[in-house]
């Protein structure tokens, strides 16, 4: 076995070229899914109509099918929506002229808000009813109960959850090739099949990848550590 | 029948006991008194080889045991020749009560089952349990599990039942019903070594009253002159405030 | 852009689905292989031995941080090269499925080590207390009242993993692996790409129903199992 350590050190920077984009999607994806997938939560929670039917079939279906095929439906099915939205509105754009990026925002904005949504109804169903009750006898509005007593402690609840569901995001944005994006692991492929050393350049992304992820899991765990005076006094 | 000598043990740097004696006859209650973290649960954890002493010797039913150095053999033999009451019961949630008895006579003890489910019956029926062979110990109360648990020690017919602390996680209500089948259990002759806060149990029935405080025995004597005429200064002042909460009603 | 066509969705279902028993077979496989290499990692966790405790716990963080197609990958372009290294044996050859089989037993023993470990812990002490206090042996008290209940708490976690195996699985046509992804993938670029979004639809229908009915079937093995759970606070 020939293991090519000057490409090895080589690809290490170029596969960091991709690192903006991986970065970007996971980070954006989570800003848009965050106060969506928190929305989902409280309608499932509280609500009794079509909306949370509709919801819930959205959730089931993300929870139920695989990320990949998720990918390619939505590369497949968003082109010729865009196309008639064009249309509709006149609009003289080609829609293979949209940057992949778009698609990749999409698809793992819809995949985290589920997930999320999953998160934060568990988390918020942790709190006790007494929690809101304490609140509302001390005078505060049921919003503000929400706002100030109940979502804190459900956030520490959900923290660990949203740490896994960020680094799965990472993990999953290793798929994002599929839609042409240029992300680390499409930099890779790109230099491994240039000079056949497959191994050595996704050895180089594994590592960047343990890296990321590893960064995410003590910044989490830092978080929490902080906010762990919220979590629940025993009652003896 | 049975007896602990010098037993040392420390947690880390918190040294527990400090060189513990006791001396148990068969058909005796002993009853071990004590403020929290005088090293009576400890001790009997001990006994059980629950927790391995530091230092000490066993002597039991004629043989001497060595308790930082029994062997696994040695701790299996014992243990199958005592039985343990625990202080949050320990139930196996698993099974149900009867299958809770039988365990320990069909897996360590070898008895054929029907044999064994005929001496859970026994048993379970000693303790009032009769309707309750096949309940889960999710669905019985906290008195009913104790007493599942008090079954599941005399069914082995051990030479010696240790008590920890037995109606101690029990609801006032319930912890009469507990009390009861043990001084039941002390009138057919039973062993007992008992930690307990339950002064009248220990008033009625103990043949021997030890008082525990700081990791050694304070003092040791009759029920009357522990609790009549206690010579030691400690075990005055933990009586007086014991007996100052103490309720009669049982 | 052709018009949507629904009937593509289900057109050509009766190609795919034959292909569900490659993909059952890989999960299962990876499954099986999974849970016997999660139990070692499992006892190494628990275990006393510093070492051991330590490459146990790096192999998960590693695999836990590693994305499906990177591992999958590694595997697939590194194993033939080490092979060859090593031993001078030639498995380029060999079928893909198991370089698919290889990834994810390796994923799938980092979550079930993890899946062991919390439900083992979760079992109270004093259930083993109490057993070796009527007499059984660590072993019996091990196997007869500590492993049910520890498999009962495993068993929603056990189950969650498994669906999630069956999904990540799907990346396995990115090494050309033939399953029911593979062969939907095949199908679309024989027609160019036509009516891809179609195609794929049904695929994630397929894959949608799986995953429903597998955590039906979790579910009632839940609730079947059920009994006798949950201790009654009484302090």
């Amino acid at each position: 076995m020939s293991f090519n350590f000057e490409f090895f050190y080589q690809t290490f920077f170029t596969a960091f070229r991709g690192l903006p984009v991986t970065l970007k999607l996971t980070a954006f994806s989570l800003l848009i899914s965050l106060p969506l997938g928190f929305l989902f939560a409280v309608i499932r929670l509280k609500e009794r109509s079509k909306v949370k039917n509709l919801v819930s079939v959205y959730i089931s279906f993300v929870r139920g099918t695989p990320i990949v095929v998720q990918i390619l439906v939505i590369y497949s099915l968003i082109p010729s929506i865009m196309a008639s939205i064009f249309k509709g509105l006149d609009i003289k754009m080609n829609v293979f002229d949209i940057n992949p990026m778009l698609y990749a925002y999409i698809v793992f904005s819809l995949n985290t808000v589920a997930l999320l949504s999953e998160v934060f109804r568990s988390a918020l169903a942790t709190v006790e009813k007494g929690q809101l009750e304490a609140a509302q006898a001390a005078g505060l509005t049921t919003f503000q109960g929400y706002r100030r007593i109940v979502i804190p402690q459900a956030m520490v609840a959900a923290l660990p959850n949203i740490c896994t569901v960020t680094t799965n995001l990472i993990k999953s944005t290793s798929l994002a090739f599929l839609m042409t994006v240029k992300d680390i692991t499409a930099v890779a492929k790109v230099e491994a099949a240039y000079g056949y050393n497959y191994i050595e350049a996704y050895i180089v992304i594994w590592i960047i990848y343990i890296i990321i992820c590893s960064l995410v899991e003590i910044l989490f765990k830092l978080v929490e550590k902080r906010m762990k005076v919220y979590k629940r006094a025993l009652v003896s | 029948m049975i007896e602990v000598k010098n037993v040392h043990k420390s947690f880390g740097k918190n040294e527990i006991l400090k060189g513990v004696d006791l001396k148990v006859e068969k058909g005796d209650v002993v009853v071990i008194l004590g403020p929290s973290g005088s090293g009576k649960t400890t001790l009997l954890r001990c006994i059980n080889f629950l927790e391995m002493a530091d230092q000490g010797e066993l002597l039991f039913k004629g043989e001497s045991y060595h308790f930082q150095h029994a062997s696994k053999k040695d701790i299996l033999n014992i243990r199958k020749r005592t039985a343990f009451v625990f202080q949050n019961y320990n139930l196996f949630s698993n099974k149900t009560a009867l299958e809770n008895v039988t365990e320990g006579l069909i897996i360590a003890r070898k008895v054929s089952k029907n044999k064994a489910v005929e001496i859970a019956k026994e048993c379970l029926n000693k303790v009032g349990l009769a309707d309750k062979y096949d309940s889960y110990p999710s669905q019985l109360s906290g008195g009913q599990q104790q007493r599942v648990g008090i079954a599941r020690a005399i069914a082995v017919n051990p030479d010696v039942i240790l008590f920890d602390e037995p109606t101690s996680a029990l609801d006032p209500e319930l912890i009469g019903e507990v009390l009861s089948v043990m001084k039941l259990l002390a009138k057919e002759g039973t062993t007992m070594i008992v930690v307990t806060h339950e002064m009248s149990f220990a008033e009625d029935v103990a043949s021997k009253v030890v008082f525990m405080d700081g990791g050694v025995v304070v003092e040791e004597g009759t029920p009357k002159e522990i609790f009549c005429n206690p010579k030691m200064d400690r075990t005055k002042q933990f009586l007086r405030r014991i007996i100052r909460n103490y309720d009669y009603s049982i | 852009m052709r018009e949507f066509d629904y009937r593509y969705i289900y057109r050509y279902l009766p190609e795919i689905l034959p292909f569900l028993g490659v993909t059952f077979l890989t999960v299962i496989a990876s499954v099986v292989l999974g849970i016997a290499l999660g139990f070692i990692l499992a006892v190494g966790k628990l275990g006393k031995n510093k070492i051991g405790r330590f490459l146990a716990n790096g192999y998960t963080t590693i695999l836990r941080c590693t994305p499906s197609i990177v591992l999958l990958f590694v595997v697939y372009y590194g194993l033939p090269e080490l092979m060859m290294g090593l031993f001078r044996i030639d498995i380029n050859d060999i079928e893909k499925g198991i370089f698919v089989v290889l990834t994810f037993s390796l994923l799938f023993a980092a979550t079930m080590s993890e899946v062991m470990r919390s439900a083992y812990e979760s079992v109270d002490r004093g259930q083993l207390e109490a057993a070796v206090s009527v007499g059984m042996t660590p072993l019996q008290a091990f196997y007869r009242i500590i492993l049910p209940q520890a498999f009962y708490v495993a068993l929603p976690n056990f189950g969650n993993s498994v669906i999630a195996l069956l999904k990540d699985g799907a990346v396995g046509f990115t090494i050309g692996f033939i399953d029911v992804m593979g062969k939907t993938n095949l199908i679309v670029s024989l027609n160019y790409g036509a009516h891809s979004r179609e195609i794929y639809l049904g695929l994630a229908l397929v894959y949608w129903i799986i995953s429903m009915v597998l955590e039906y079937v979790m579910k009632s093995a839940e609730k079947s199992l059920g009994k006798g759970r949950r201790i009654l606070k009484t302090n």
